[in-house]
């Protein structure tokens, strides 16, 4: 059971940079990229004013969607749509790749979550000071009282933390679950039977309705944030 | 087997043990919220399943933070160290278990109210749900501090 710390990493030097990466996760990551755009190809493709099947379907999903980010964003909410509905759409399938078998989440590793919540970081600030005013913007750091400077920074950079951890956590903590199962109840042959029918269930929980979640929720608080950020 | 291999078993077994109190009583009291308001409204038994569950969400990522940091001792910590090195592994495990209390009922308790006001004003449903989910980002930092300061304990110190 010592293997599960272990990450393949390949790393190469670039003048006087020192670069590692993770192979399996850029490639599963292009994968669930490859497999967004051919689904919202399709999807887009013979669009009609009396719209088909399809098309009502998909126009009713984006609807959806744009009511939510109305209401939360409040004016604007056009400008931020494509980056909300981006970012719900890539980490739902990301996080339901690791159902397939072979297949890996690109959420379970570290670096996925955190380069989301960095661009999250960035659109947010960025949005504060184009809607507050760089001074109104920085004042609100220095409230109720500007002793209070520190913890409010912290606190800032704390949301972010706990966005990305959140969603690596779960994911990652769901496959080490499933992981555990495996090695535990495949070794003999009366066990196995058990794990014909905890392994889709655990899939089905773990990948499906926790990915569902963590991705709605990922997405939930990055609009709320920028929300809050915008509307002070 | 040795003395600091167990050392690392015992403080992973307080971080998860510890770890889960908060996060478990937290979801239960959500969850018996939930269940006493959909009895009240249940026409809106919908918006509040899908509250109570971003709710519990939410309210459970201390207790996924002690998971990790269980299995990051159990797997990924230093073997062979000195007594400091072994101390702050245990230490580690207290922080992060007695950490994960604070947060998760904290989360729960919000998630619960939540849950309760979208019951008594099903309308007013985008603003409570905005306002839960704000006041839980918050309340979790002392849970982000624990996390960080356990990292901190197994891999710097």
């Amino acid at each position: 059971m010592s293997d599960i710390g272990v990450i393949r990493t390949v790393s190469f030097d670039l003048g006087p940079l020192h670069i590692v990466f993770n192979p399996l996760t850029v490639i599963m990551t292009w994968i669930v990229i490859a497999v967004i755009l051919i689904l919202f190809i399709w999807f887009s493709r013979k669009r009609e004013r009396i719209p088909g099947r399809r098309q009502a379907a998909v126009e009713m999903i984006i609807e959806m969607f744009d009511d939510l980010v109305a209401e939360t964003i409040g004016k604007d909410h056009r400008r931020y749509l494509p980056l909300v509905l981006t970012i719900f759409i890539f980490v739902l399938f990301s996080n339901w790749t690791g159902v397939i078998p072979l297949l890996q989440e690109p959420t379970k590793d570290l670096n996925t979550p955190l380069g989301l919540a960095l661009v999250v970081f960035l659109v947010t600030h960025f949005s504060g000071v184009k809607y507050n005013g760089i001074f109104k913007y920085l004042k609100s750091f220095f409230e109720p009282i500007a002793v209070l400077f520190p913890i409010n920074v912290v606190g800032e950079l704390g949301k972010f933390v706990a966005l990305f951890f959140r969603l690596f956590g779960n994911i990652f903590g769901g496959s080490v679950i499933i992981w555990v199962a495996y090695t535990m109840l495949m070794p003999s042959w009366w066990t196995r039977w058990i794990m014909l029918a905890l392994g889709p269930f655990m899939a089905a929980f773990f990948g499906l309705f926790v990915g569902l979640i963590q991705a709605f929720v990922f997405m939930m608080l990055s609009m709320t944030y920028i929300a809050v950020a915008k509307n002070q | 087997m040795n003395w600091i291999e167990i050392i690392t078993m015992l403080s992973a077994g307080i971080a998860m043990g510890l770890g889960a109190i908060g996060s478990g009583i937290g979801e239960g009291y959500a969850a018996g919220k939930a269940v006493e308001a959909a009895s009240r409204q249940p026409g809106v038994s919908d918006k509040i399943m899908k509250t109570m569950l971003i709710g519990q969400a939410v309210a459970e990522s201390t207790g996924i933070y002690s998971l990790v940091v269980a299995l990051l001792l159990l797997f990924a910590a230093p073997k062979d160290v000195g007594l400091v090195k072994a101390m702050a592994l245990l230490g580690a495990g207290f922080a992060m278990g007695f950490g994960a209390i604070g947060p998760g009922l904290g989360e729960g308790y919000a998630a619960g109210k939540g849950v309760e006001g979208i019951g008594r004003s099903p309308h007013e449903e985008g603003n409570v749900f905005r306002v839960m989910l704000i006041g839980q980002a918050v309340s979790e930092s002392t849970g982000i501090y624990s996390l960080v300061v356990a990292l901190l304990l197994i891999f710097v110190v």
